[in-house]
């Protein structure tokens, strides 16, 4: 037989190949170094003293308490609200079904002067509660507001996905045997969706704790009460620069740990399906 | 064909862990930096106050009319184009309501240029100069970043000059909610201010202010209840006017000029007493990285004529003395 | 005793028919994919109502839309065991059979022991803690039918439930059906495609083809060919 169309199919898988390799890093690495840049701009014993600062101290527990209680309440609220709303057809389900996706495409800065706008003393609602004395502005409970508000999406989109494609007749099997709708959304929905619900949960988590953009808007910048961990990055980066950077990779750690909690929980769910 | 994802996902997990492990400690063998003079990373998209202007790229230079272009913005700073006449000014947010008329009257007198502002806090422009971003004058509000510029050789030597000043001054919201009526006012319980971060130019300047009010004239206990009353520190100067025209605060410290450029009936301002007052002295400088020198020579000039320290006036700035 | 009167319209055509069982009667439900027959199933359950019609159910009106009656699934006591079994994979043996005792709030004692008789009468008291998404196919099957008889219900379903078992299973599966069906006295509704499975179970058979009744009567008696008629 001939032998060029043999070593031409050669040459052309190890180019191929060779491509191939190229296209992953490039990829990974345009992803990776910045990442990694942030660590190479310190060094260990800088990080770790800062560590002890006051503002990166104190922005570290609002972060984490404010972002926690923001999942909580997504969580609390969110899961049976998709199920009703994945569960039933009512006057205006589309409507809602846009809203809940809105917080993903509005610009953040958007959504805290809207969330001022409406809460602030000076605001639509905002002024009847001021009456009472309640002001939500600049205080932490408007960072956990704000929080929510942008990163809900991950949640509810994730728990309407899973509730839609569970398969209805487990669902119908339970109301055969008698059971009420709560039974069934307690012992059957949320068993069998939990581990897709824990991704979407850990991914909102993430994003409320990286929020940044409607919170100096609706909650300002007070160190130890609205001051979250990417603010005091911004603030930090433009005045005490070590600060900013400790910051930054304290971020760069936690959101690591939540992508490859996420990972690990889809390969388990995926393993079980 | 799938590979055992277990192994996969340890895998994963085992390189980032290393990788960040060894740059952490690949720090440990690099000269050690204390606080680097040019920060690595560049600043992020912030809040933005009120809608910012997107920037247009500068279009050829035109003798006839000047066209304007005004950009607000705390996004790293769009890279200019060179092109002759044309003057790259990173200017002190505070002259936002100014620059207009500013880059009118320099397109007059210098017919053929054209200036074009990068608007925002001082810290924010000294930052995207000090990673490369390309200017051709400077205008700072503030002496320390003057001098850290200065410093990092970042100025064509002989060409600092004093600018112009301003004073801080404390507006309230024009309904006055909280019925502020004089400056010991804001130490009442409830009252909320709103402040420039210290990071920020007006932000020092006002708490030098306060300071001297407190040594002067209002003692100790209301400088700590009025820095208990604040709420917010904001990253810009025009964040504070913001929020005291939301009328969300009730009373914001900010600079004469913000004040005496607002459409009236906006705010209610109490002066603080020159004695006791900082006087924020800006700086202009031409850069040495320009590559249109004249031009910014000229816009300069322009600065320092009475044609345009007569603009700064009209909007509330005051001269050097 | 079963009667229904079912009126639907469907994608492709109408589903009219009538459905028979007396206690202790199984009656097959026969025809090709898409006759029509899981949707008999799914509307004597309540799932899926019919467009008109009535069901009764030993004496009472399950659904008649003129006397405005539609008992809700919850409240039908019909046991329905669906295709693939679908056992719920979270719960053990013991727990999915309990289930539905535990939803009518039956004592614990009560439960303990209805669920261990069920377990030994359908020979998997040795799988009493296994997880249930662990089972093979047959013996899911088997916990299936425990689960819905447990609940001591007025009618039994079973739509396809011999598909994906082993021969020895299928066996099993029918002779169990028999055995309760006989010993409850209940009428049961048993859905297949398969002539063999008629013949070895059932006591009538009836012949669906595109939403009609093509024919009924005895399993001997089946024609090879019964949905011969024209398409229309």
């Amino acid at each position: 037989m001939n032998p060029s169309p043999v070593f031409s199919e050669k040459i052309q898988r190890t180019i191929t190949c060779i491509g191939a390799a190229v296209l992953v890093a490039s990829v990974t690495l345009y992803l990776a170094f910045p990442v990694v840049a942030l660590f190479f701009r310190t060094t260990p014993e800088l990080f770790f003293s800062s560590l002890s600062n006051p503002d990166v101290i104190s922005a570290l527990f609002l972060s984490l308490f404010t972002s926690t209680i923001s999942l909580g309440v997504v969580i609390l609220v969110g899961t049976p609200f998709a199920y009703v709303h994945c569960r039933n057809d009512y006057p205006g389900k589309v409507i809602v079904d846009t809203l809940i996706d809105l917080p993903l495409v509005l610009p953040p800065a958007v959504a805290g002067l809207a969330l001022l706008v409406l809460w602030g003393r000076m605001g639509i609602l905002g002024q009847y509660l001021s009456l009472f004395g309640i002001s939500i502005a600049f205080t932490t409970l408007a960072v956990i507001m704000a929080q929510i508000f942008v990163a809900s999406p991950f949640y509810l989109r994730q728990a309407k996905s899973l509730f839609e494609q569970l398969d209805p007749v487990y669902e119908q099997t339970a109301r055969t045997l008698g059971a009420s709708p709560l039974r069934i959304f307690a012992l059957i929905t949320l068993p069998l969706t939990a581990n897709g619900l824990v991704s979407g949960a850990v991914m909102t988590f993430g994003r409320a704790l990286g929020e940044f953009g409607a919170t100096p808007m609706f909650a300002g910048n007070l160190p130890g009460v609205t001051q979250t961990m990417p603010l005091a990055v911004y603030v930090g980066m433009e005045g005490n620069f070590t600060v900013g950077l400790t910051i930054s990779i304290l971020l760069v750690i936690i959101s690591f740990a939540i992508m490859i909690a996420v990972r690990l929980l889809a390969r388990r769910e995926a393993s079980n399906a | 064909m799938k590979r055992p994802l277990k192994n996969q996902n340890i895998i994963i997990g085992i390189v980032c862990g290393l990788l960040m492990l060894t740059a952490l400690f690949a720090g440990c063998t690099s000269s050690p930096a204390t606080q680097p003079v040019t920060p690595a990373v560049s600043t992020t998209a912030a809040p933005a106050t009120p809608a910012p202007t997107p920037l247009p790229t500068p279009q050829a230079v035109s003798t006839t009319k000047a066209p304007v272009v005004i950009a607000t913005t705390s996004t790293p700073a769009p890279v200019y184009t060179y092109s002759e006449g044309n003057v790259v000014a990173f200017t002190a947010a505070s002259l936002k309501g100014v620059s207009p008329k500013l880059a009118a009257d320099f397109a007059k007198m210098y017919p053929g240029h054209k200036v074009v502002f990068n608007l925002d806090g001082t810290q924010a422009l000294r930052t995207q100069v000090m990673n490369g971003a390309y200017a051709d004058v400077f205008i700072s509000a503030s002496n320390a970043y003057t001098t850290e510029l200065t410093n990092g050789g970042y100025f064509v030597d002989g060409t600092v000059k004093p600018l112009t000043s301003n004073y801080v001054i404390v507006i309230l919201p024009a309904k006055n909610p909280a019925n502020i009526q004089s400056l010991a006012d804001l130490a009442k319980p409830g009252v909320k201010i709103a402040l420039g971060d210290k990071s920020v130019p007006v932000g020092t300047a006002t708490i030098a202010a306060i300071g001297n009010l407190a040594k002067s004239t209002y003692g100790q206990n209301w400088n700590t209840s009025v820095m208990k009353n604040i709420v917010t520190y904001e990253t810009s100067e025009p964040g504070v006017a913001t929020k005291v025209a939301l009328g969300e605060v009730d009373a914001g410290f900010v600079y004469e000029s913000t004040y005496t450029a607002s459409p009236k009936g906006t705010y209610t301002a109490i002066t603080i007493p020159k004695v006791d007052n900082y006087l924020q002295t800006y700086t202009i400088g031409v850069m040495k990285q320009s590559t249109s020198k004249s031009a910014a020579s000229n816009f300069e000039n322009f600065m320092l004529s009475t044609i345009g320290q007569q603009d700064l006036k009209d909007y509330g700035f005051r001269p050097v003395s | 005793m079963l009667d229904a009167i079912i009126h639907k319209k469907l994608r492709d055509f109408s589903l009219d028919i009538t459905i028979h069982a007396g206690p202790g009667e199984i009656v097959v439900l026969m025809g090709e994919n898409g006759a029509g027959k899981s949707t008999v199933l799914n509307s004597i359950s309540g799932l899926v109502p019919p467009d008109t019609g009535s069901i009764q159910l030993n004496g009472s009106v399950l659904f008649d839309p003129g006397m405005g009656v539609n008992v809700p699934v919850e409240n039908r006591r019909i046991g329905y065991v669906f295709q693939n079994s679908v056992v719920f994979p979270h719960f053990s043996v013991r727990d999915n059979i309990a289930f539905g005792l535990l939803a009518q709030h039956k004592s614990p004692v009560f439960i303990k022991e209805h669920v261990e008789h069920w377990m030994s009468a359908t020979g998997i008291e040795d799988l009493a803690d296994v997880r249930a998404g662990n089972l093979s196919g047959g013996q899911k099957q088997r916990v299936a039918l425990a689960r819905a008889l447990a609940t001591e219900p007025a009618l039994l379903m079973l739509d396809e439930p011999f598909t994906a078992l082993d021969a020895d299973n299928i066996r099993l599966v029918k002779e169990l059906t028999r055995t309760f069906v006989t010993e409850m006295q209940i009428p049961c509704l048993v859905v297949t495609h398969r002539i063999t499975d008629s013949r070895d179970i059932g006591d009538r058979v009836d012949v669906i083809c595109r939403g009609k009744k093509e024919w009924e009567g005895r399993p001997d008696d089946v024609p090879v060919c019964a949905c011969r008629s024209e398409d229309r």
